[in-house]
């Protein structure tokens, strides 16, 4: 894989089009070079056996739309396959995808739909890309599906190797490809194991073609072709013993191929093999690299830990030049080397691979590690940091992993793209006692994308007692990294009394940018998350304190910094917190613009839920209370509590509880409401505490407790404007008048006080002026406050202050008639397409009947309809509304309001 | 959990060396492995080696522990 990552599309949350590099070569969803190799089909090596019985079976089985071909390893899958490709009857081209152990599901599906467009002329419509490596999302499945029903003639597909792809995922997609693709997709499976498909339905419905196990076992006469395309010449009782020693096993044949053609004495070898009571892989194994050249044998067994093998890295492994050579002679003589189409690089046989792997372990003790060390180096040498950090893993060389990691600012990558190039997984294999300051920056990124601060600033003190030690050997990276996860970990809480945390925040987020200018200008390039969690730090440090105005400014230039691939995970968290700062602000459509964002990034980058964050619905739960949308309002809080940040974060937490609070007061139920916030545990944290402290006081208000109202607001020493205005309501309920304007006058005409809490200064107004008789100017107030909530359709301050504004409003010449928009009821459902047919003409007329507690009989007289037809219309009216009786048609007919 | 796998023919000590969590016994024409395994995934990545390896379990079984 690539360190290089796409340049990403600009903004594009809405794009599904597969981005491209600077070569304009395509990238798959995580990163890395579509490799040319995984489409291309494997080369049918030297001694091939054309098996004339298989080839015709799969020519059978490609007539169907599913063939599965199963065996063990080394029993001759990809090669009877790759033959029937290259020499067989096919009904329409042939798609080749070789799959890979460490594809996710999304690359897996960008590699099936590339290779279809490859190599088919006829494809037609926008499929699109998996828009994230980690799955695909279900429409592109469906536009797959469409766009291969509506090809001109059958094509077939064939996926290599299933079983080393893990999970279920991919299967269950093969499966609803495999339903709506339409006749023309053939599609063909190679495994070791059955799939994970609903194999027994598909052959109990004829749609199954099998070739298994016993199938590609070697007949006598196969054998005996094997052996002499390697110039052997072998008489009936060789031909036999083989075979039933192997037991038609095709690795096992070629092996003893190979050995015979080695050893001179092919007799003797056979008469000692089959006299053997060995494990055939292993004797043979064995046998043939006891054969080789000592070069060879030693380079075989210390390439065994690669997946791959390139010449340079075998040479570096080996300590000598002679690997290409090497290289070149076993793959002529088919010795289980496979060269990859154009890459430079060839991969083994994995069986022997295993094998050999086995074969260095109790042959070289102690060798592997150093291995995988000499690996790490080769590849840092060439660029693929993952690749050598996972070497470095396995040889357990931390320290060296984790000082390559730093240099490379992969913390930072971590914490923005947790499940890009399995970082996680690597990171999180460390053991705790590595010495040194890149281990300990190392582990505390573990710790903060496993949402635990403290455990990470245990980790950066043990990181800053290094750094500290070596003085001036601290490398920029080094500190660049530390002071980012400072910045990410450390509360930056204003506390009763303490010092403001947002300057700390800003003077961390500062430094940053002074070390990223010491860097070289690529590295920054490379790592676009860097600058992203910059801006975000400082911002989650803004609104901790309350800032909103400063927040919601530091949130939108974050997001707009997220612009790369690997920011999207930060961008997705901005656009959340800075919704909840609109919609706490009063911002309400702006909130609810950007908070959806929020919500479509993260499902179409297939954030998984452990990394998501609940402001967003936090936020559209803000927008729905403001606004007098109960039921919405609930379902959005469900959601957010379902999210982790709900739960420690203490802004979200302080906010989740508060909406409940609102939620509960809504439907009247004032103890529930007092409850919600009781829950939580008090905040040390000065913003957050107050705002509960407001709740609480809105929560006695409703209830007419004024006396609790005003003391829950007591002991404020510098008041915020919303903690002003909730004590002046108090006074205002509890009749103290002039105390309610002597609050509210100094504060009123300043920018201080949100939306809402403006809405609720005018109110306050109409109210004094009506107590004092001036109904005129309680009049113009109220419309004042009417125009000013209007634009964002905000109801709660009128709803609270329900007793009394009643009369005012529904007075014969009131604002109602231009203010309809405050009673109307509340659109909750608008953006629910839960009816997804509409209703007909007419059924909306029998619907209309059934409000009349008509029977069915009574409804068929009055439209002059048979009974049959107005049955006919109710089944369907029952159908499209999901009810299945007439008393809940009719409650889900006003409640959409059809009636 | 311990469990026991008989695997086809004779798995030589460098092969075995694939298992170091299981003690190896020579059996005529088989193979015993055997020792502790901690869980379901354990096992199934025990199967899926011997399968890597191109070795067959012919059987395996619970022992008591």
């Amino acid at each position: 894989m690539l360190p290089a990552r796409a340049s990403g599309a600009e903004g594009g949350e809405n794009t599904v089009v597969p981005s491209f590099g600077v070569a304009g070569v395509p990238l798959d969803p995580s990163g890395g070079p579509l490799l040319a190799a995984k489409f291309s089909v494997p080369a049918v090596a030297r001694g091939f056996v054309r098996r004339q019985r298989l080839l015709d079976r799969l020519t059978d089985g490609t007539n169907g739309p599913l063939t599965v071909v199963t065996g063990a390893a080394g029993a001759g899958k990809t090669i009877l396959v790759s033959s029937w490709t290259q020499g067989g009857t096919h009904p329409g081209p042939v798609v080749w995808v070789t799959l890979d152990s460490d594809d996710t599901p999304g690359v897996i599906w960008a590699y099936i739909v590339e290779a279809l467009r490859r190599g088919l002329l006829g494809l037609t419509g926008d499929i699109g890309m998996p828009v994230g490596a980690g799955s695909a999302d279900h429409s592109m499945l469906v536009r797959l599906c469409s766009a291969l029903e509506r090809l001109p003639e059958p094509v077939v597909l064939v996926l290599d190797g299933l079983d080393k792809v893990p999970g279920r995922e991919v299967t269950s997609g093969l499966g609803f490809v495999l339903d709506h693709a339409g006749p023309r997709l053939r599609l063909v499976l190679t495994s070791r194991e059955d799939p994970s498909l609903p194999l027994h339905r598909y052959r109990t419905e004829d749609r199954l073609y099998e070739i298994r196990g016993a199938d590609l076992a070697f007949t006598p006469h196969e054998v005996a072709v094997l052996l002499r395309g390697h110039g052997l010449v072998p008489g009936r009782e060789t031909v036999e013993a083989l075979t039933s020693r192997t037991e038609g096993w095709a690795a096992g044949l070629r092996l003893c191929a190979l050995a015979m053609e080695g050893s001179g004495d092919a007799d003797g070898f056979v008469r000692s093999f089959t006299a053997s009571e060995h494990a055939v892989a292993d004797y043979l194994t064995a046998e043939i690299l006891d054969a080789q050249p000592a070069a060879t044998r030693e380079l075989l067994l210390r390439v065994s830990i690669l997946d791959r093998v390139h010449p340079d890295l075998a040479n570096a492994l080996t300590g000598r030049q002679d690997a290409e050579g090497i290289l070149t002679r076993l793959t002529r003589a088919n010795a289980f080397v496979e060269p990859l189409a154009d890459t430079g690089w060839c991969r083994f046989h994995p069986l022997f691979a295993a094998v050999l792997h086995a074969h260095l372990r109790s042959r070289r003790p102690g060798l592997e590690p150093r291995l995988h060390r000499r690996a790490a180096r080769w590849f840092t040498g060439s660029g693929q940091v993952t690749e050598a950090l996972a070497h470095a893993a396995a040889g357990g060389d931390w320290k060296y992993g984790a000082a390559e990691a730093v240099r490379h600012l992969m913390p930072g990558r971590l914490l923005a793209d947790p499940e890009a190039e399995g970082l996680e997984g690597l990171f999180s294999r460390m053991p705790a006692d590595v010495p040194g300051a890149e281990p300990a920056l190392v582990a505390a990124a573990c710790h903060l994308s496993r949402r635990d601060p403290v455990g990470c600033r245990a980790c950066l003190a043990r990181a800053e007692y290094h750094l500290d030690c070596k003085g001036a050997c601290a490398t920029p990276e080094a500190r660049l990294t530390h002071v980012l996860l400072r910045l990410l970990s450390e509360p930056y809480e204003q506390r009763h009394g303490g010092a403001d945390g947002t300057a700390a925040a800003e003077e961390a987020a500062r430094h940053i940018g002074e070390l990223m200018a010491q860097l070289p200008r690529f590295r920054i390039k490379e790592h676009p998350e860097i600058e992203a969690l910059r801006r975000h730090g400082p911002a989650c440090a803004l609104l901790k304190s309350g800032r909103l105005d400063d927040a919601r400014t530091a949130f939108a230039d974050a997001a707009r910094a997220c612009t790369a691939e690997a920011t999207h995970l930060v961008r997705h968290q901005c656009l959340g917190r800075l919704a909840l700062a609109e919609g706490i602000d009063g911002a309400l459509t702006l909130a609810s613009d950007h908070a959806r964002c929020s919500l479509a990034v993260a499902d179409q980058h297939g954030i998984p839920q452990p990394h998501r964050s609940g402001a967003g619905h936090l936020a559209l739960a803000t927008v729905a209370c403001e606004r007098g949308e109960v039921s919405t309002a609930i379902r959005h809080i469900d959601q957010a509590e379902a999210l982790p940040d709900t739960h420690d974060d203490p802004v979200l937490m302080t906010e989740r509880a508060i909406l409940w609070s609102r939620v509960e007061l809504a439907q009247g139920r004032w103890a529930a409401a007092l409850a919600a916030l009781d829950e939580l545990v008090p905040s040390a944290l000065v913003w957050p505490a107050e705002r509960l402290a407001v709740a609480r006081s809105t929560a006695a208000l409703a209830r007419g407790d004024h006396a609790t109202a005003i003391s829950a607001l007591d002991g404020a020493e510098a008041a915020s404007p919303s903690r002003t205005v909730a004590l002046a309501l108090a006074h205002l309920a509890a009749g103290h008048t002039e105390t309610a304007l002597h609050l509210v006058a100094p504060i009123e005409d300043s920018p201080g006080p949100s939306l809402p809490d403006r809405v609720r200064i005018g109110l306050l107004r109409t109210r004094a002026a009506m107590l004092g008789g001036d109904r005129a100017a309680a009049h113009a107030l109220l419309a004042q406050a009417l125009d000013a909530a209007r634009p964002e359709q905000l109801r709660r301050p009128f709803t609270e202050a329900r007793p009394w504004m009643r009369h005012l409003l529904h007075r014969p010449d009131g604002p109602l008639g231009v203010h309809a928009w405050l009673t109307a009821r509340p659109p909750d459902r608008q953006d629910d397409p839960i009816l997804i047919e509409p209703l007909s003409g007419r059924e909306r007329e029998v619907l209309a009947y059934l409000e009349r507690m008509m029977t069915t009989d009574e409804i068929a007289a009055a439209l002059h309809l048979s009974v049959n037809t107005v049955k006919t219309h109710l089944r369907s009216i029952y159908r499209k509304l999901c009810v299945s009786s007439r008393r809940e048609a009719v409650e889900r007919g006003r409640e959409f309001r059809l009636l | 959990m311990r469990y026991e796998f008989r695997v086809t023919g004779h798995v030589s000590a460098g092969l075995a060396e694939a298992f170091p969590e299981l003690d190896r016994v020579l059996a005529p024409r088989q193979t015993l492995f055997f020792g502790a395994v901690t869980d379901e995934a354990h096992l199934y990545g025990l199967l899926n080696r011997f399968r890597d390896l191109g070795l067959r379990v012919e059987e395996m079984r619970r022992l008591a522990d």
